[in-house]
């Protein structure tokens, strides 16, 4: 059988708020699919469109920011 | 050409039960830069940080990524590692495989280990750009501010100032005190309350490095650790509190009548009051929006003059008043006086308030004789509605038989599903005092489980048993009023297996702990998360149980979760060494992760300098030409400067385009 389409999918989460809501969400071993990576960043403003341009152009199916 | 040393971490079986370490071992030996990679059982353990410290003396790598929990909580362990290997403490990068890939994903043994592989390969493709970094250090202010005058903040307080320091006390209510003033015997030893409180409410007063802000409230907090800033609206009291005596011949001259909170509701209190007998500052406060302005007295107008007699036409708390605090005449402000704290440190310990009986529509809360255990509380003290009598509210009568009911509202999914944690134990310690006075009294306690974990708190359990006091386990479903002020408890009684019925004279609602009112927007303005149940959240529950989130903040007392007084005391003078740490030490390390300016490249279109919520960014002039600056002490390295600069002229320092860029690809391939 054909395996399913997985997308790819970085997330940008803040330091402060949505990475700690990630470790969170690992200690309390709440499951989620493995096939979205996190990027640390000290604040969702840092997160420059550029950098969601470049993951897209760069073959990322989706891009998460959390802030 | 960096040299990156990548170590990663089985955690036990924490990581190692999911990934499958030593595949992505070999897999991190071959990405670009990297010249070793090795494994270990923990690498935050001493042997663990040994072996990078190790590679580092034999010159082997000058950059290191490990792959282990969140930096979070790791990330200052394995930079002093670092540095104490020799090198400069920024040229780390953490992989987070644990906290976000082998526990969530779990079930999924080859997609936690394919994760790993990207978050190492993302790790690495940072490290390759990683600068050296030198810590900057911020002079701390050597005063604390402890938010609320419960035991819990008065102790804190007392602790704080003891060591030498200022401290600054806000409390909401004219006095210190808190719930404890309220109560009248407290649980194991059944010291009274007062007896123990009101000397350590002397001591915060008259303390020479205790500020007190009684009937004061935190506005807005700024800054950080070391150096905040804190506006507190002193409310106005209508009342010269340097005059004032707290004598209370104006409180006996007013005749309006409000319900006295401090008696739960149970008798009334005057519009101008004195908060309770032992209040700390015993001083008055005018209640405006009960105030009946008599004599047309409305605050901040001139007295009518009287026609015969040619005398202005006073109020009664005016002319009742021998120092002249009480003055009318005076054009007061409504909002209070805002003033500005610089504190290095905050304590919150604004405790808590107990659930009133109005949503238990099952247990008649319409009844005068259903009460709650802090309206008990006040009916036992000797300070209360009935000065100690025991008497029902209904018809001042001695109630013949009192039925408890436990867990109203916790342990309760229509209301909070947690443990209130004291209940079992100020029931069976109201429940023992009535009984000592008068044995005569039928008690019984309706219990769901009875909880008495704590030092010597079984022993008192089985004492009150011994008195007589009858536990019957089932939850009551109602309580029905009867003819006759007489009040029906139906229960389940689990271990007979059966229903029973009872009728008392007086029902005891032991209602819920709930977070102070207000603590989440307190908390929001600090910038603490509250738990879903409404406390604030401590750092970490075992390791780190005073501390916050914030850095420089902490907590005490029930503002963190409902605690009896031992513990909550314990927990203020925890927080308060905590708290006392940064004072001690003067100054602050701050991470140099901040942003800074290619000043010959800015155009000085001042984008940033409007973006910045620090207000770090301003445009300075130089040689003719404008281009921004940015102060080192307040930025607080958010970035998002850097992300807005058109012309890509700012860096944020640990988190660079060119990071996350090569991040970025990592993850993409």
């Amino acid at each position: 059988m054909e395996k399913q389409f997985a997308p790819k999918i970085i997330a940008f989460l803040c330091n402060w708020c949505s990475y700690a809501g990630a470790d969170l969400a690992g200690s309390l071993r709440f499951q989620y699919p493995p096939n979205v990576t996190i990027i640390r960043v000290p604040c969702s403003g840092r997160v420059s469109p550029m950098f969601i341009l470049k993951a897209l152009f760069t073959g990322v199916d989706g891009v998460l920011v959390g802030g | 050409m960096p040299r990156i040393g990548v170590y990663i971490c089985h955690c036990g079986e924490n990581i190692a039960g999911a990934v499958n370490v030593e595949e992505v071992r070999k897999y991190a030996e071959q990405l670009p830069g990297v010249v070793l990679a090795r494994n270990y059982l923990f690498m935050c353990s001493d042997p663990g940080q040994e072996l990078i410290k190790q590679d580092i003396r034999n010159g082997l790598i000058d950059r290191v990524v490990v792959a282990a929990c969140t930096p979070r909580t790791h990330e200052p362990i394995f930079r002093k590692a670092v540095e104490d290997g020799g090198l400069n403490k920024y040229l780390l990068e953490m992989a987070n495989i644990r906290d976000q890939d082998s526990w969530p994903h779990w079930q999924d043994k080859e997609g936690a280990t394919e994760k790993a592989k990207k978050l190492v390969a993302s790790a690495v493709a940072k490290a390759a750009y990683l600068e050296p970094l030198e810590d900057r250090f911020v002079e701390v202010t050597r005063a604390s501010l402890v938010v609320g005058g419960g035991v819990s903040g008065m102790f804190a307080a007392l602790d704080l100032a003891n060591m030498g320091y200022k401290v600054y006390l806000v409390e909401k209510n004219p006095s210190v005190g808190g719930n404890m003033a309220k109560l009248d015997k407290t649980f194991p030893t059944n010291d009274c309350s007062a007896c123990i409180l009101t000397p350590i409410m002397v001591q915060v007063g008259t303390h020479p490095n205790i500020e007190l802000l009684t009937y004061s409230e935190v506005e807005s907090v700024e800054g950080s650790v070391g150096n905040f800033k804190v506006k507190v609206r002193k409310k106005q009291t209508y009342i010269d509190w340097d005059k004032c005596t707290g004598c209370g011949d104006c409180v006996n001259a007013c005749p309006a009548k409000v319900p006295n909170e401090f008696n739960e509701g149970m008798n009334n209190r005057k519009a101008i009051y004195i908060e309770f007998p032992q209040a700390v500052p015993k001083r008055a406060v005018v209640d405006i929006e009960h105030c009946l302005n008599c004599a047309k007295r409305v605050m901040g107008t001139q007295p009518r003059i009287h026609s015969k007699t040619g005398e202005p036409i006073l109020a009664p708390c005016e002319k009742a008043c021998k120092t002249g605090a009480c003055d009318r005449s005076r054009a007061y402000n409504p909002e209070g006086e805002l003033i500005e704290l610089n504190v290095g440190t905050i304590i919150i310990a604004t405790g808590y308030k107990v659930m009133d009986k109005e949503p238990f529509k099952e247990y008649s809360p319409q009844s005068p004789n259903v009460i709650t255990a802090m309206q008990l509380e006040r009916i036992l003290s000797a300070t209360g509605p009935t000065d100690g009598q025991l008497k029902r509210p209904s018809d001042g009568e001695k109630p013949k038989t009192i039925a408890f009911i436990s867990c109203v509202g916790s342990r309760d999914k229509r209301f909070h599903t947690y443990c209130s944690k004291v209940c079992c134990m100020y029931m069976l310690k109201e429940a023992r005092l009535i009984k000592e006075k008068y044995p005569n009294i039928n008690i019984y306690i309706f219990f769901i489980d009875v909880r008495t974990g704590g030092k010597d708190f079984e022993e008192y359990y089985n004492y009150c048993r011994n008195l007589g006091i009858r536990m019957l386990r089932g939850r009551v479903g109602a309580v029905d009023e009867l003819p006759g002020d007489r009040l029906r408890v139906r229960a389940f009684d689990v271990d007979l297996g059966a229903p029973v019925e009872l009728e008392a004279d007086l029902v005891v609602l032991a209602t819920a702990i709930e977070p102070a009112p207000a603590l989440e927007e307190l908390g929001r303005k600090m910038g603490i998360t509250c738990g879903s149940e409404g406390f604030l959240k401590e750092l970490h529950t075992k390791l780190y149980p005073v501390e916050t989130s914030v850095k420089g903040i902490y907590i005490a007392g029930c503002a963190q979760g409902p605690k009896d007084i031992p513990e909550s005391v314990s927990q203020a003078r925890a927080a308060s060494s905590a708290a006392a740490v940064p004072l001690t030490l003067g100054k602050v390390i701050v991470e140099p992760l901040i942003s800074e300016v290619n000043q010959r490249k800015c155009s000085g279109c001042g984008t940033c300098v409007q973006l910045c919520p620090y207000s770090a960014i301003s445009l300075v002039e130089d040689k003719g030409k404008l281009h921004s600056k940015i102060d080192e002490a307040l930025c607080a390295g958010c970035g998002i400067c850097a992300a807005a600069c058109p012309s890509g002229v700012i860096t944020l320092h640990g988190f660079t385009n060119t990071q996350i860029f090569a991040q970025i690809k990592a993850l993409a391939s």
